[in-house]
């Protein structure tokens, strides 16, 4: 028998836990509340993830994958199956980018999977421009902690339930999108959490030993909640201006 | 309100402006010293006579003061008045020159405060230290974690040598890369600060010596003088890392150091600091400064202070 904790709490008993299988970020050393982690066994992650229906079916295949250090390998081993994704920039401060694998050479691969690669190859996208793309089959992030029920907490979702909800107010999800969640064991607790407005559900966790799916075919469709934004990290963002700009011109 | 108005309108400040007064003294304050109105070798004016230039109460102006003093750009010292700080205001005066070639970072974005960014003909700056002898001859190089060298790092990979490249902020000390042992696919992920310790091995500052001599310290810059002084971002972490390799016998006075940077992060004043890590040569975008010369030259004292 197992008492609920706070959300608080679990953070503290998570971030315990993960230090001892996290790895450190080359900027912020082990300062969790500035970056998702990468952590032991996130190479299990992304080949269970490569496995999902939403990457094999070629026929609509539109990935976007967070700048999330878990990440790392998955974004390698897109690049070198030729996947092209969309991902932001780290606090999506410069809006959403494109990688393009066919654009890189065989021996930057791995290079061009990190942050630090990343900005060499990949081509910044306007929303404009991200509107004449596919509509997302898999959207992919990591996160502090997720429950049984697929609600992320704990520091860091916030960035992940604005794309989700920016890439929504576009167009570019629907009913058949996949979300998968990134985490290590450590992170997913095992009890129902309740969801706030914003928050976006996942369909998957996944850890490295398992793969858990969840329904979420009651997910309501995303959206920007305005009266939100100010005061907020995102209030300054340039897609922010662009998607007010959009949406005032009736473009959408 | 009428006095107040009139005298903050002189120096452009505005009462009926969103912005509360006392942060409009703030950034006016911060404008006559970045333009040197307000020299940085006497006090600032007694606070009589800000109020009387701002037509602000005392109580806005102090607020504005200890604003700045907490920001590092002005200091308040007992019974003496309030200074400016010239490291921090030369740093200021090159990060607003510095935006318009600068590169963004993988986490800091345009944050200058946080990182050394990579610039627009940095490339060019390489090329210039590719072709010195000290490069050349140099088997063991001291590379810092300053984005705009990230580039050199390949290129001293590549070539084969070895470089110890301190990680950001020294949180987990030094990461050794041999270049001869690397293979040429790794080494372009190697030389950035995501991949570097994928491939290093890490020294802590007592490992230091199991390097050997180090034979060339190259290193980026917020800004530097053309008396050979190195401004970092802040932290001073240069310095610091200069003094363990010393301490540790694997550098001294004779260590070649050579700062890549743009043309807009040259300053032409001397800087009064601590005289750590004194730079030799300052290549930039479009030069080769030799700063040995200068400093045999034009300031003899500093030769008294080593």
């Amino acid at each position: 028998m197992s008492m609920a904790l706070t959300t608080e709490q679990y953070r503290e008993q998570i971030w315990a836990e993960l230090a001892k299988v996290a790895r450190p970020d080359s900027r912020f050393h082990w300062d969790f509340s500035s970056f998702i982690c990468d952590f032991e066994g996130s190479e299990k992650c992304s080949d269970q993830l490569l496995e999902l229906a939403a990457i094999t079916d070629r026929g609509r295949r539109q990935i976007f994958v967070t700048p999330d250090n878990c990440l790392e390998d998955l974004r390698y081993k897109l690049i070198q199956r030729g996947i092209p994704f969309v991902m932001t920039t780290y606090g999506i401060v410069r809006g959403f980018y494109r990688l393009d694998p066919a654009m890189i050479p065989v021996g930057d691969h791995r290079y061009a999977a990190t942050l630090d690669g990343f900005d060499r190859y990949a081509k910044q996208l306007s929303l404009r421009q991200l509107q004449e793309t596919e509509k997302f089959s898999l959207l992919v992030t990591g996160g502090s902690a997720v429950s049984k029920n697929g609600v992320r907490f704990g520091k860091g979702h916030g960035y992940f339930d604005f794309e989700w909800a920016v890439l929504s107010e576009l167009g570019l999800t629907d009913s058949s999108s996949v979300v998968a969640d990134v985490v290590h064991d450590c992170q997913f607790v095992n009890e129902v959490m309740p969801a706030e407005k914003h928050d976006v559900v996942v369909d998957w966790v996944i850890t490295p030993t398992q793969k858990i799916h969840i329904d979420q075919s009651s997910r309501q469709h995303g959206r920007v909640f305005w009266e939100m934004v100010p005061g907020t990290e995102f209030a300054g963002l340039s897609i922010v201006a662009e998607l007010r700009d959009i949406q005032n011109l009736g473009l959408l | 309100m009428g006095k107040e108005s009139k005298a903050v309108a002189a120096l452009g400040v505005d009462v009926l402006a969103d912005a509360p007064l006392y942060e409009q003294v703030r950034d006016s304050l911060t404008r006559l010293v970045l333009e040197r109105t307000l020299s940085d070798s006497t006090p600032l004016p007694t606070e009589p006579n800000l109020m009387d230039l701002f037509g602000v109460s005392r109580g806005t102006l102090r607020r504005a003061i200890e604003d700045l003093v907490r920001d590092g750009l002005l200091s308040a010292e007992q019974g003496r008045g309030t200074f400016v700080i010239q490291e921090e205001r030369v740093r200021r005066v090159v990060w607003q020159r510095l935006s318009e070639v600068a590169k963004p970072d993988s986490r800091f974005d345009m944050d200058l405060r946080n990182f050394v960014p990579d610039f627009a003909g940095s490339t060019a700056a390489h090329k210039r230290v590719a072709k010195r002898s000290e490069w050349a001859q140099a088997q063991v190089i001291f590379c810092a974690p300053d984005n705009s060298i990230e580039l050199l790092r390949l290129a001293a990979l590549i070539a084969g040598k070895k470089i110890l490249v301190p990680t950001y902020g020294l949180s987990r000390g030094f990461i050794f890369l041999d270049g001869s042992k690397l293979a040429a696919s790794d080494k372009q992920l190697a030389a950035t600060l995501d991949g570097m310790e994928k491939f290093g091995s890490r020294l802590g500052p007592g490992d230091l010596r199991k390097v050997g001599k180090i034979d060339l310290v190259i290193t980026g810059a917020t800004a530097v003088t053309l008396d050979g002084r190195h401004i970092g971002g802040g932290q001073r972490y240069l310095a610091l890392e200069w003094l363990m390799m010393r301490e540790l016998g694997v550098v001294d006075r004779s260590t070649p150091v050579i700062a890549i940077v743009h043309d807009c992060q040259v300053v032409d004043e001397m800087v009064e600091a601590e005289p750590d890590c004194l730079l030799g040569i300052i290549c930039t975008n479009t030069q080769e400064i030799d700063v040995r010369v200068a400093r045999e030259i034009s300031v003899p004292q500093l030769r008294r202070v080593q």
